[in-house]
């Protein structure tokens, strides 16, 4: 097709003696073409816009209303006994990191160990196929079924009424497995199949070349997986009030008593406000503020952690 | 910042100091759950109980009314906070409470409930039962209809539509107000005591704070609002008997007091029937009253100590008080008569 035509074009410049512009003339799209190159262009910086704006003003806003109360009191005191102004989310961001943490300890492992059986063992079997649709039904699972199903478990083992900051990573972790499994799945997939054979050609046992050759080159990605896993459990607020409770005061202990996290602490804060409402108003645009740069840490950490890592091996 | 990473690891905020020097010698947890109403004074409570017995965590996890209660029949609360009281056929089974045990349910947070609007130009309105009534099934449209404008004389209504806001989500706040306009105009409002909103379309504004974003935004809306929410909206005086009586604490009070308890329920089983027809002088029937309900008898006698101490401190004049500071609510020891069948229940803990 394309042959014929370059042969015509060809044919005529010779033929008329016309030269390089006439050419380019005629190949030019017509003005209808362009116009409807051009609406199209404009619809599409549209969207972009469109999705910048309402980022931009989250951001705006929170800076605009928690810079207010970013001061040292709010990293170095909790709400225990506090009434009206003043107060901390010290509690709140020492809750925050202890059960994500939790979180993240059982939910990487069980969703890595998933994935590589998807990707290693499995493959299209019938439990493979049976785990991917789990996994499928987790995804769209709505987070406070998963608040509820934790609380009825706990309720279960330790007697009813039963809160701790452990309940609410258990719950977190049935919202973050799924997105682990995902993610690290097409991670795996990614690794080159000669890899794994030239492993095995050598004589390496299965589990061997997975844990020489394929973990270790899938690394940065399964990183990124986790953190963004991660980011994506730490703003969770209904199954955490549900599990964890709401407490004023500190709590180190994941297994034993309420535990606020910044999300909850925001929403109590935000939905029950005393006569001086300005107060409450600043703490939790505060919170919003730290929270969300919790999440921009971790963000970051998921874009950079991968090349760190991989820079690290080529030097090693 | 270095400093603030120590003290973070170090483990203490810096506004929880042990103390061991509580002078009561009690220690320990108690657990509440229940009516995010009562948040604000839960919040003065815990503080200022924390002054009087630093060594005695109490939390108090706002997950509504219906859920506290479920919680509290299902065990593992000491306490729960409810907009409105258990059914009798609920008390048969307390799993919180040892076997066997009564109930004790107190008012603690009596709160008026503010017909609230915004409206350029006007600060205060006079409306009737009916009025509000026929505003909120759209009877009445305009901001200077004939029966608005007859209560208030001298005022100069604008020629506005009025968009009347309800709650979207099953609320307290709901139900006690249409409680008071089928007690007060059964004829203009025919749909009952209800927590779900019963008319279809109109504006909705989710929970509390929507409602208050929502009349704060638009000019001539109006809505019903908890008093301590709506300090910056106007508010309408409401008839009762023949006088117009605008919202406060003490109406509030008063309203209670002129309310009879329940009958058929135990001797500390303190719920009031409220009497919103209440045509005594001063008092305001549009109220909130929520209660907290804990047991009789615990499993622990050191527990019941504890949860005793702490319902004696919501129960006290400083504790009222505190609540009225931060919350706007009524102190129920404005009323002596009631104060004092209150503090008889709690003395059954134990």
């Amino acid at each position: 097709m394309s042959a014929t035509v370059l042969a015509h074009d060809a044919d005529r410049s010779a033929s008329c003696g016309g030269g390089v512009a006439d050419v380019l003339a005629s190949s030019r799209p017509r003005w209808g073409r362009r116009l409807r190159n051009r609406l199209a262009l404009g619809a599409v910086v549209l969207a972009v816009a469109a999705t910048a704006v309402p980022l931009a003003s989250v951001i705006w806003e929170s800076v605009r209303r928690g810079m207010a109360r970013i001061d040292a009191e709010l990293f170095s005191s909790s709400m225990w006994a506090v009434v009206g102004p003043g107060g901390g989310l010290l509690h709140a961001l020492v809750g925050t990191l202890l059960i994500t943490a939790a979180t993240a300890l059982i939910a990487i492992p069980l969703g890595l160990g998933a994935a590589i059986f998807l990707t290693e063992y499995g493959a299209e079997g019938r439990l493979a196929s049976l785990t991917r649709r789990a996994v499928d039904i987790m995804v769209s699972i709505p987070s406070i079924v998963a608040g509820l199903a934790a609380y009825a478990l706990f309720s279960l083992l330790l007697g009813p009424g039963t809160r701790s900051g452990l309940a609410g990573a258990v719950a977190l972790a049935m919202i973050m497995i799924p997105v682990v499994v995902r993610s690290s799945e097409e991670v795996l997939r990614l690794v080159p199949q000669d890899l794994r054979e030239a492993g095995l050609a050598l004589g390496a046992a299965r589990h061997k070349v997975i844990r020489r050759v394929v973990l270790p080159t899938a690394l940065p990605g399964l990183t990124s997986g986790a953190v963004l896993g991660v980011a994506r459990i730490v703003g969770e607020t209904a199954p955490l009030l549900l599990v964890a409770g709401f407490t004023d005061a500190m709590n180190y202990n994941l297994a034993d008593g309420r535990m606020t996290t910044l999300p909850v602490f925001i929403y109590t804060q935000w939905s029950a406000k005393g006569l001086d409402t300005a107060a409450y108003d600043e703490r939790a645009w505060a919170g919003a503020l730290v929270l969300m740069a919790v999440v921009v840490a971790l963000q970051l950490a998921a874009r950079h952690l991968p090349a760190q890592i991989a820079k690290l091996r080529r030097n090693r | 910042m270095a400093a603030l990473a120590l003290a973070a690891l170090a483990g203490c905020a810096q506004n929880e100091t042990p103390s061991g020097s509580g002078a009561d010698q009690l220690k320990g947890t108690v657990s509440g759950a229940g009516a995010s109403s009562q948040s604000a004074a839960q919040e003065a409570w815990k503080a200022g109980f924390a002054a009087v017995s630093p060594d005695v965590k109490v939390n108090y996890d706002p997950v509504g009314s219906g859920s506290g209660r479920e919680q509290f029949q299902a065990g593992g609360l000491d306490f729960v906070g409810t907009d409105a009281a258990f059914k009798p056929e609920d008390l048969t089974s307390l799993g919180s409470c040892a076997a066997g045990s009564g109930i004790v349910e107190i008012p603690v947070y009596i709160s008026p409930i503010v017909v609230a609007f915004n409206l350029e130009g006007v600060d205060s309105l006079n409306l009737t039962a009916a009025t509000i009534a026929d505003i909120f099934t759209g009877k009445i449209t305009q901001w200077n209809d004939a029966a608005i404008q007859a209560d208030n004389p001298g005022v100069t209504l604008p020629d506005l539509k009025i968009s009347p806001v309800h709650r979207s989500d099953p609320s307290g706040t709901s139900g006690n107000f249409t409680d008071y306009l089928a007690a007060n105009a059964p004829e203009a409002w025919t749909f009952g005591e209800t927590e779900e909103w019963p008319i279809e379309g109109g504006e909705g504004a989710e929970k509390t704070q929507g409602m208050v974003s929502a009349l704060t935004a638009g000019n001539g809306s109006i809505g019903y609002v908890d008093a301590g929410q709506a300090k910056a909206l106007s508010w309408a005086s409401i008839k009762v008997g023949d006088e117009w009586v605008t919202p406060s604490a003490e109406g509030a009070a008063k309203a209670v007091a002129e309310s009879t308890l329940e009958t058929g329920r135990g001797e500390a089983d303190l719920v009031y029937e409220l009497n919103r027809a209440t045509t005594a002088p001063g008092a305001y029937p549009l109220i909130l009253v929520s209660y907290l309900a804990a047991c009789e008898k615990y499993e622990s006698a050191d527990q019941a100590k504890l949860v005793a101490a702490y319902l004696k401190y919501v129960t006290s004049k400083e504790g009222q008080e505190a609540a009225a500071a931060n919350a706007g609510s009524a102190p129920i020891t404005s009323e002596e008569g009631l104060s004092a069948k209150v503090s008889a229940a709690v003395d059954r803990i134990g």
